[in-house]
Formats: structure tokens, C-alpha cells, sequence
């Protein structure tokens, strides 16, 4: 095969933008096994201390726990939620639920910082800052649109004469719900809640505006972490949750190949 | 009809300045085979899903066995429903999905498995009970969507378009397996085509639609020997339209004219006045073909199609146009070739004159 000087140019291209992507990330990965107390790489030998310290810190694997459970709590949430208001949408399937569906996906398009304003002037009403309801309140809204994306996508490769086929065979509108529509619509709801889960799990504009002392998630902590100091257990944590993210990636792929 | 299992009465359906449906009235009787007919946009499937319970019509009403169910959702309906589109619910086995309208029902498990077997025997699918939908071809998923719909014992099944999506030679066996289904099981079958052909060969009563509006309804033969209108007759088959003057009358006999050409036509049930003009329809089949002379009219071939088992002659007339014939080829006799000369004419029954629109 012959190599035009403009699929050279291409390739380079694409490998240049990938290894912009790729190489901050990487670069956390030898900064992390520094023997160094301060950010920077390794000076004479590799060392694990910096995972050594991350995990027997009470403070780090309290911020992680906290982010974990926060991000499952808002999964499911926003799951529940986004997939009955789809769900209701694409049942009524009237001029008025197609402006719902857009308006719900709005959100998406506000800057984070004017939305935490928003949350934070409420919040202050309703005597939620600080608390780690007010924190899953927050993000469960932040991650509405993409459940409900998701689950519409799913929705829309399901026959509508489903439903009035399961009506005609006797099911209500609730049984046809949770024993057809549901079961159908499973693969988007998972992966919905997966968003989800990322949204909160990452999210740190809206927990600087609304919690002071009490929550503490793994973000706020990092954040915190290199304002106060220049810890390099910043970097083992940053390449601890890359693998995390790697093995979820591969185990969600061989998941697909295999279903 | 003495006691109708469903009745329908005045329903109207309006879709903004669309009457989908505009005043119909029916009855169905108990253990029937109706057909639906109508060309698309004619309102069947309005109908259809108006008796279902999924239409809610704008006025009328529906009653079964004399009950006013309306308003009443489709799940309480108790009528099976089959879709062109098949509609199986893809998580399901093929097992579960028929089993779907017992287990609503919350029916013993063992009964559950005993009926899905006998109804997928019913369709002759019994060795693809733990296959998906997905792994079935087109005319065995819509024998599963059957055998579902069945298999709750339904006071109705309705079925809308339920071959439209299969191939022909398909369609013709499914054609003659769901009328000996309904023989069998004695279940009211309301179903819905645009296939003529469908219509003719199954239904024990056709119901023809056009507009929202009912054309003509009645058994097959009725409706296609002695159609009301020339919708009807142009829809059902084919017909030849002839315009003529009815020059005299006894009793049910009339002599009409058009032009110099001069037939007899039987107006059983009609009022042709002598004087008036009326619109005849005649099949093209009832037309006999002979040499010259020897029949009242005679015209030139025109054009001529073979089609296997008949053979269809255009002849051109001075009067009446162009004239199609249809005749069967293992006795026709005559050689039609284009620019021949043929004698052509019918019984008075074979021609039936048409209510204005
Ligand atoms: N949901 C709807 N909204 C607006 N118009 C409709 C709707 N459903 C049907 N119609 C109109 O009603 C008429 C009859 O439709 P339908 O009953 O589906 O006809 P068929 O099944 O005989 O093809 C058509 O003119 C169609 O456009
Ligand atoms: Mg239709």
C-alpha cells in the first residue's frame, strides 16, 4: 500500500493529540513512585511510600469512602428518577413531554459555577449546606440529563406497540412498565447510572459552594491537598483512581463482547 | 343480528379537522370472522384500536355483550391483539412470552406451562419454546405473537395487518392456518387488511371502509357480486364502469342503452326509472367472448395478457370504451390476437347498477 504525505500528516496528527491527551495522565504515574516528600520525579530509587501514606490516612480514605458512597447514592437516584421521567415522556409522547425532554437536558449547557450559585442560594434556604443529603441532592439533579439521555436512547429502539401489546394481555400500565419496558431498557439504565456515578464521583465546583467542614469528598480533598501542600500522595491517589478507572473500562467492554 | 358480542354505535374519531372515523356503526356476531378492509388511511386501524381500548373516541360508544366498556382501559378489555409488526417483548423467551397474559392473570405455574404448550402445538412452534424472539424468522414470530394473543382464551382476538410483512407464498399458508384456527377454537376474530385477496379468502363477513365512513359490509360473494358502489366495485376486484340510459323496464328486467348499443340488466332491488341514466358495473370475468355476430355487441382486441390459468382481452368498443375481458385459457375457444374482431356480451345478471356516491 502506497503512504500519501497526507496520511502521514493524519497519523502524526492523531498520535500527536492522543499523547497531548494521554501524557499529563502518565505523567502523574512516576511522580507517584517518587522518593521525594515534594511533587517531582524520582531522584535515586522508586518507592511506594506515597500509597504507603494514602492508604493509612485516615483523612484520604475517609474523602474516598465518602466519594464512593455519594456517587452509588446518586446513581441510583438519578437512575430511578431519570428513568421514570423518561419513561413517562415516551409513554405520553405529546408535544408537551418532547419541550420536558429538552428541558431537562438544559442543565448540561449552564456553566458549572453559575449552577453551584444557584444550588448554593437555595441550599442556604432550605438548610442543606454541609450536609451530605444537600451534597447527593446536588449531583443527583447534575446527573439527571445524562441518565435521561441514556435511557431515551434505549427507549427509542423499543416497538411502541409493545406497551399496547402488553396492555392488550392484560397488564396495566404499571405491570407493562416494570415486566416489559424496564427489562427491555436495562443496558441503558446501567450505563445511565454509570454516568452517574462519574458525574458525582468528579464533581468539585458544586461541593466548594456547598459544603465547609463536615463533607468531605475525594476531589474537595485533592483540591485542598495541593493548595495547602505540595504532597506528592496527590499523585498516588490521581494514579490509584486511573487503574480503577482502566480495570472498569475493561471489565465494561468484555461485558459488551461477551453479551 | 339477534345478540351481538360487541357493538359499536356512532363512534367518531377526529384527529383536528381529520374524521378518522365519522359515525360508524357495528355489530359483530359471536364466533364471526370479520374483515376490515379499506385502503390505507380509511380508518381500520382507528377502529381497531378503538375496540381495544386504545383510542379514545371523540363520540359513540363501545359495548360488549351488551355492556358499555368505553371507558374502559384495554388491559380490562379481555380481547387479544396481533400487530403487523409482531410486538413480542424482546427480554422473553419464546416460552415466557406466551405465558405473559397467565402469569398476569397469576395462574398456578403448572397450568401456565400446560396451556403455553398447547398453544404453541396450536401453531405448530412447539420446538421453539426457549428460542428469543430475535432468533426466529418473520412468519414464526408472528405464529408466537398468535398463540400469545390466544392463549388467555380472549372474548375477541383482533388482529391488524398481521401478514402485511411476510412474503407471499407465506402468507397465502398463514392465510389458510388463522382461518382454520378460528374454525377450530370458535373465537371472534375482528382482523384488519387492505389485501383484497385476504378479505375474499377468509372472512365470513367484510366490512369495507373508505374514509372513515362504512362503504358496504356483508359476506364475501354479496359484496364482491353485488357491490353498491363503484367504490366497492373497483376496490373489490376488478370491474368494467359502462354510463347508460335505461330505455325500458319489465318488472325487473331493463333494456339499456348507450349509443346504438342496446342490453339487457337485471335491477333486482334497484328503482331504474325509464328515462334516467344509471352507472352498471360488469365483471370482467362474466363477459363471454364469441366469433362475430354472435353476441350483441361486438369489438376489436386491443390487448391481450396471458396470465397462466386466465387470460385477460382488451377490446375496444365504439361506444363503451375499452372493455376488459377475462377469460379462462383452457376454454376460451377463440384465439384473441390483436385488431380481431370479436362478438362479446353477458347475462342481465352479470351486470349490477351502482348507487351514486
Ligand atoms: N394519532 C393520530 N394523529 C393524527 N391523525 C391520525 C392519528 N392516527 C390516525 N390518524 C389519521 O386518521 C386516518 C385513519 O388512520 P388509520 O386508522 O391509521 O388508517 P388505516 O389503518 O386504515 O390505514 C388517517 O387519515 C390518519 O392520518
Ligand atoms: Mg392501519
Amino acid at each position: 500500500m502506497k503512504t500519501s504525505p497526507f496520511r502521514i500528516f493524519f497519523n502524526t496528527g492523531a498520535w500527536a493529540v492522543l499523547a497531548f491527551l494521554l501524557l499529563p495522565l502518565l505523567v502523574v504515574i512516576p511522580i507517584s513512585l517518587t522518593d521525594t516528600s515534594y511533587i517531582g520525579l524520582p531522584k535515586e530509587h522508586l518507592s511506594l511510600q506515597h500509597y504507603e501514606n494514602y492508604f493509612s490516612s485516615a483523612e484520604w480514605l475517609g474523602a474516598t469512602w465518602t466519594s464512593i458512597w455519594i456517587g452509588v447514592a446518586v446513581a441510583i437516584a438519578a437512575t430511578v428518577l431519570g428513568t421514570a421521567f423518561s419513561i413517562g415522556c415516551w409513554l405520553i409522547s405529546s408535544r408537551a413531554s418532547t419541550i420536558a425532554r429538552w428541558v431537562l437536558i438544559v442543565p448540561i449547557l449552564v456553566p458549572p459555577v453559575v449552577q453551584s450559585l444557584g444550588f448554593y442560594r437555595f441550599w442556604v434556604k432550605l438548610d442543606l449546606i454541609d450536609t451530605y443529603f444537600g451534597v447527593i441532592l446536588a449531583h443527583t439533579l447534575l446527573a439527571l440529563p445524562y441518565v435521561s439521555i441514556s435511557v431515551f436512547t434505549a427507549l427509542a429502539n423499543l416497538d411502541r406497540r409493545i406497551t399496547q401489546a402488553a396492555r392488550s394481555l392484560g397488564a396495566s400500565v404499571w405491570q407493562t412498565v416494570i415486566s416489559v419496558i424496564i427489562p427491555a431498557i436495562r443496558p441503558g439504565m446501567l450505563t445511565g447510572g454509570i454516568f452517574a456515578f462519574i458525574v458525582s464521583f468528579d464533581e468539585i465546583v458544586g461541593v466548594l459552594f456547598l459544603t465547609v467542614r463536615t463533607v468531605n469528598t475525594l476531589p474537595k480533598q485533592i483540591w485542598e491537598g495541593i493548595q495547602e501542600s505540595i504532597d506528592p500522595t496527590i499523585a498516588a491517589v490521581a494514579t490509584f483512581l486511573v487503574v480503577l478507572s482502566l480495570i472498569a473500562t475493561a471489565a465494561v467492554s468484555l461485558r459488551k463482547k461477551t453479551a | 343480528m339477534s345478540n351481538p358480542i360487541l357493538s359499536i354505535r356512532n363512534s367518531v374519531k377526529r384527529y383536528g379537522p381529520v374524521h378518522a372515523l365519522d359515525h360508524v356503526d357495528l355489530d359483530v356476531a359471536e364466533g364471526e370472522f370479520l374483515t376490515l378492509l379499506g385502503p390505507s388511511g380509511s380508518g381500520k386501524t382507528t377502529l381497531l384500536t378503538a375496540i381495544a381500548g386504545f383510542t379514545d373516541l371523540s363520540e359513540g360508544s363501545v359495548s360488549l355483550r351488551g355492556r358499555d366498556i368505553t371507558n374502559e382501559p384495554p388491559e380490562h378489555r379481555d380481547f387479544g391483539m396481533v400487530f403487523q409488526g409482531y410486538a413480542l417483548f424482546p427480554t422473553m423467551t419464546v416460552r415466557q412470552n406466551v405465558g405473559f397474559p397467565l402469569k398476569i392473570r397469576k395462574r398456578p405455574a403448572s397450568e401456565i406451562r400446560a396451556r403455553v404448550d398447547e398453544c404453541l402445538e396450536l401453531v405448530q412452534m412447539g420446538a421453539y419454546a426457549d428460542r428469543m424472539p430475535s432468533q426466529l424468522s418473520g412468519g414464526q414470530q408472528q405464529r408466537i405473537a398468535l398463540a400469545r394473543a390466544l392463549s388467555f382464551k380472549p372474548q375477541v382476538l383482533l388482529l391488524d395487518e398481521p401478514l402485511s410483512a411476510l412474503d407471499k407464498k407465506l402468507r397465502a399458508d398463514l392465510q389458510w392456518e388463522l382461518k382454520a384456527l378460528h374454525d377450530q377454537l370458535g373465537v371472534t376474530f375482528i382482523y384488519v387488511t387492505h389485501d383484497q385477496d385476504e378479505a375474499l379468502s377468509m372472512s365470513d363477513r367484510i366490512v369495507i371502509l373508505k374514509d372513515g365512513k362504512i362503504q358496504q359490509s356483508g359476506i364475501p360473494d354479496t359484496l364482491y357480486n353485488k357491490p353498491r358502489t363503484r367504490f366497492v366495485a373497483d376496490f373489490l376486484g376488478k370491474s368494467n364502469f359502462l354510463s347508460v340510459k335505461v330505455k325500458s323496464r319489465e318488472g325487473d328486467h331493463l333494456e339499456c342503452v348507450a349509443g346504438e348499443a342496446a342490453f339487457p340488466v337485471d335491477a333486482t332491488g334497484h328503482s331504474g326509472t325509464v328515462g334516467n341514466s344509471a352507472e352498471i358495473a360488469l365483471r370482467p370475468e362474466r363477459i363471454r367472448l364469441t366469433e362475430p355476430g354472435k353476441e350483441f355487441l361486438t369489438g376489436t382486441v386491443k390487448q391481450v395478457s396471458y396470465l397462466g390459468e386466465r387470460c385477460q382481452v382488451l377490446l375496444t368498443h365504439s361506444v363503451l370504451g375499452q372493455i376488459l375481458v377475462s377469460c379462462p385459457t383452457w376454454k376460451s375457444g377463440i384465439n384473441p390476437n390483436p385488431g380481431l374482431q370479436l362478438g362479446f356480451g353477458w347475462d342481465a345478471d352479470a351486470c349490477v347498477i351502482l348507487e351514486a356516491e
